[in-house]
């Protein structure tokens, strides 16, 4: 086929040197394949109804399963504890975690192209459930089958703490499941106890009321406290921090949650005119640019104003490292972080100078119509979901990880070990979870759970939404337009304006 | 022997061919036998083949699967593509992200051009035959070892007003209040360009220095000699001969900026108020967190046809008379 000179000197090779290296060639590649194909196997026994339990957990002994998740306590906490999986199952698990920007792209890649590299996957409820639900295979297929082990307390409504399995498994229509609530994040109000002792003399020469925080704490009142902390730091006292800091950062979720928070707490607003813990798939126009919103949305303007000077630069990590560090008197964070404030190794708010309360009241005057002030509290609730485009051996060995992981004893451990947040109800019947609850503790996320549970989570207070597929440029779009009123570039009335436009843009509105 | 016509003995296929001329006249000439005449075209084909099917593999067919999805409602999912009549294009007409992302990214694309390209010239200059040439080269080569998310994180924590250290000392120095260079919408953009500068001026000082090694001493001595000082003569002789090079180092930076990504996401991820979100970092956004590849691909396709119009533009510079002139004195 090519030319070659005639008298050219090279090494020809042979019929047989060729064989070798192209045999050579081919077991690589193959020895590769099957190296990538190993990834996840499935291996089947025979199981029935009425088999022994053991033979159900071991009905997939051999296979081998890839759990994508976010980089939180359950999964650390999960990936220590493999082997007793392992020795209850024979199946193997890999877990890979990564933080939730990251996993929302890649989880979002895997099963919008249909494949199944990530057979379980972390499902944070508004980030990943809502626009990625209809990718998950229905729980409920399972959850009635006999072939498979189950858990003796069940998997309804009443086996989580209030709303959680709503909020993280169920979108768009009731009665299929996509995630058992793994972990979860609630706000609620973290406060420097003992600086509070110190100033609230002070604070009520000049405010006229007592600086403490009840479960009647407004918004308002955070603003007063804040001002406060503020003008006394300005005042020349470099030992007292500023009073509070917003979410803002680069992370578009979190700053939606923060700014809904005030808005849910006064009048119960939320963005469309759906069923907000359901979700919907055509929310129709939202509600943004009324006035209850351009309220809030000054409010909020108000609250930056009075905060943390480097306000608009903090995330919700760096947020809570601020308060670690010292550099603010109040912070509304979601209750995971709890273990972190009270480790005195790191944390300049720890050794009993910080208490938790739930997340501020609305305010009666801040209020536009009839509506009730509750003290409004959102959460991340982080299911664990199964890929439908898997086959249906391998969810079936995807469920009795997933029903195992979200089990009590699971949770438990997690609780003891890395200072997890539980979902399931039972864990509070542990007498050492109650004891917890009081300082000394061994289980600091323990100290929140008055705020949380007992609060925050329970209606009238627990807000979702909202879940719709366009969730994430929803939160990007909010992000962008409360930094630029933030920040003083618009204003009120024109970010709630440009939000409802934006917003009803991308649902053709 | 063989004989043949004149056109032949070109090919050098004969050697000592006795070589008819059109005229009729006989020559007989001795030609050296080479062992590898001039191949076929077909020869050339052959093995430029693999190269073309992996060009075409890896570059010219996504680029026509770009333009469908532009054209198209993509839905990776298997739900199947559908036709939105333009919807992805006409909605760039009135996408404010869409516009600002573009005239961010020109003015982040200028501040680091001028700022890499004067300090590069400056600190090549300078560097030129200077006493710890090679060893100062070295240390200002080690920022563009690293990979461009690693500097992006380094610098996050560099500027944090928690505890970074930067951030501390410009506080220290006066020039920063409490606000970090990243918190606040007037300065993140300079503190990305900082990094940007930080991390690739040394790419031009490495493409300058090799340019000033190449100026003919002939011409510096010869103006020197007309009473030139030594800033008289690096504008007269030096920098027209480093034309070429300042080109390409243009020519590699802008295309670099242009699709620069990752030190944006890991330090501010475009905010705060999106005064740091330069068009890449929304074409990211667009594509693979809002999963919109279809409109993503739209703002790409802007992104390439300006890419490679300004490319262009910069090669024809490359190829103008100053550039030639800049190549041949620095062949010479």
């Amino acid at each position: 086929m090519f030319y070659q000179p005639k008298n050219a000197q090279f090494r020809r090779v042979s019929r047989r040197k060729f064989m070798e290296l192209g045999g050579g060639v081919a077991t690589a590649l193959g020895a590769g394949s099957v190296a990538v194909g190993l990834n996840s196997t499935i291996f089947r026994s025979s199981v029935q109804a009425q088999s022994s339990d053991d033979a159900k957990w071991k009905q997939y002994d051999g296979s081998k399963l890839v759990f994508m998740s976010e980089n939180t306590p359950p999964s650390f906490a999960i990936r220590d504890n493999l082997q007793a999986f392992y020795d209850l199952t024979g199946i193997e698990v890999e877990i890979l975690t990564d933080d939730l920007p990251v996993v929302q792209q890649k989880v979002g890649i895997d099963l919008r192209g249909g494949n199944a590299d990530f057979h379980l996957n972390y499902v944070q409820d508004k980030p990943i459930g809502s626009p990625f639900a209809d990718f998950y295979a229905d729980l409920t297929k399972f959850t009635g089958d006999d072939t498979l082990p189950q858990d003796p307390e069940g998997y309804g409504e009443d086996a989580w703490f209030e709303n959680f399995l709503t909020a993280c498994g169920v979108y768009y229509e009731p009665g299929r499941i996509v995630a058992f609530p793994y972990d979860c994040a609630v706000a609620c109000t973290f406060y420097r106890q003992d600086l509070f002792e110190e100033l609230s003399k002070d604070f009520e020469a000049e405010y006229g009321y007592r600086m403490e925080f009840t479960d009647e704490t407004t918004w308002k009142h955070v603003q007063d406290f804040a001002a406060f902390f503020k003008a006394v730091r300005e005042s020349g006292r470099d030992d007292i921090p500023y009073g509070y800091g917003q979410h803002q950062g680069s992370f578009a979720w979190t700053t939606q949650l923060d700014i809904q928070r005030m808005l849910f707490a006064n009048g119960q607003w939320t963005e469309f005119d759906v069923d907000d813990k359901l979700g919907s798939k055509e929310p129709g126009p939202t509600k943004w640019g009324d006035e209850q919103s351009v309220l809030i949305m000054q409010k909020y303007k108000d609250q930056a104003d009075v905060s943390h000077p480097d306000n608009l630069a903090n995330g919700t990590l760096e947020l809570n490292t601020v308060y670690q560090a010292g550099d603010i008197a109040m912070q509304v964070q979601y209750h995971e972080f709890a273990a972190s404030i009270e480790d005195e190794s790191t944390s300049r708010a720890a050794g009993g100078k910080t208490a938790y309360a739930a997340c501020p009241k609305g305010d009666p005057d801040w209020i536009v119509g009839d509506g009730p002030a509750v003290n409004g509290t959102n959460c991340g609730i982080g299911g664990i979901g199964i890929n439908a485009s898997a086959s249906e051996d391998l969810q079936r060995a995807a469920y009795i990880f997933a029903q195992w992981a979200v089990s009590k004893e699971t949770q438990l451990g997690v609780l003891k070990d890395l200072g997890g947040t539980p979902t399931r109800k039972s864990v509070f019947d542990v007498p050492e979870v109650a004891e917890a609850r009081k300082r000394p503790t061994s289980m600091p996320n323990a100290l929140t759970f008055d705020a949380v549970y007992d609060n925050g989570i329970r209606d009238p207070n627990f807000v979702l939404g909202p879940k719709i597929p366009e969730a994430n440029e929803y939160h990007n779009i909010i992000l962008t337009e409360v930094q630029r009123c933030v920040s003083g570039e618009n204003s009120a009335e024109e970010a709630c304006e440009e939000i409802r436009w934006q917003v009803d843009d991308l649902h053709d509105i | 022997m063989a004989s043949t016509t004149a056109d032949d003995a070109g090919s050098g296929r004969l050697a000592g061919a006795t070589v008819t001329m059109r005229s009729g006249a006989k020559n007989i000439a001795y030609q050296p036998a080479t062992l590898n005449p001039t191949p076929s075209k077909r020869y050339y084909l052959y093995l430029m083949l693999p190269a073309i099917i992996i060009l075409a593999a890896i570059s010219i067919y996504p680029f026509l699967w770009l333009i469908y999805m532009s054209l198209h409602k993509v839905d990776i999912g298997g739900a199947g593509d559908v036709w939105n009549n333009f919807k992805n294009w006409s909605r760039l007409a009135r996408d404010s992200k869409f516009q600002d992302g573009w005239w961010l990214l020109i003015k982040y694309s200028a501040m680091c051009m001028l700022l890499e390209v004067g300090l590069g010239v400056l600190l090549a200059v300078i560097l030129n035959n200077s006493r710890f040439e090679k060893m100062l080269v070295t240390i200002f080569l080690m920022p563009m070892m690293m990979a461009p998310v690693i500097a992006g994180l380094v610098w996050y924590y560099l500027y944090n007003g928690t505890f970074g250290w930067y951030h501390w000392l410009l506080q220290s120095a006066g020039i920063l209040g409490e606000t970090s260079i990243l918190g606040d919408t007037s300065t993140a953009m300079i503190g990305i360009v900082i990094v940007d500068v930080w991390q690739w001026t040394p790419l031009i000082i490495l493409i300058v220095l090799a340019g000033l090694k190449r100026v003919p001493r002939d011409q510096l001595e010869a103006n020197m000699v007309d009473g030139a000082g030594p800033f008289r003569n690096f504008l007269q002789i030096s920098l027209p001969n480093l034309y070429p090079f300042l080109l390409i180092a243009i020519l590699l930076r802008f295309m670099d900026n242009f699709r620069f990504i990752d030190a944006v996401l890991v330090l501010t991820g475009g905010g705060p108020a999106n005064s740091t979100k330069i068009l890449p970092t929304y074409l990211f956004d667009v594509s693979f967190q809002f999963f919109k590849l279809g409109r993503g691909a739209a703002i790409a396709l802007t992104l390439l046809v300006v890419t490679i119009i300004l490319g262009l533009i910069l090669v024809r510079l490359f190829d103008s008379p100053a550039g030639k002139a800049g190549q041949t004195s620095a062949e010479n």
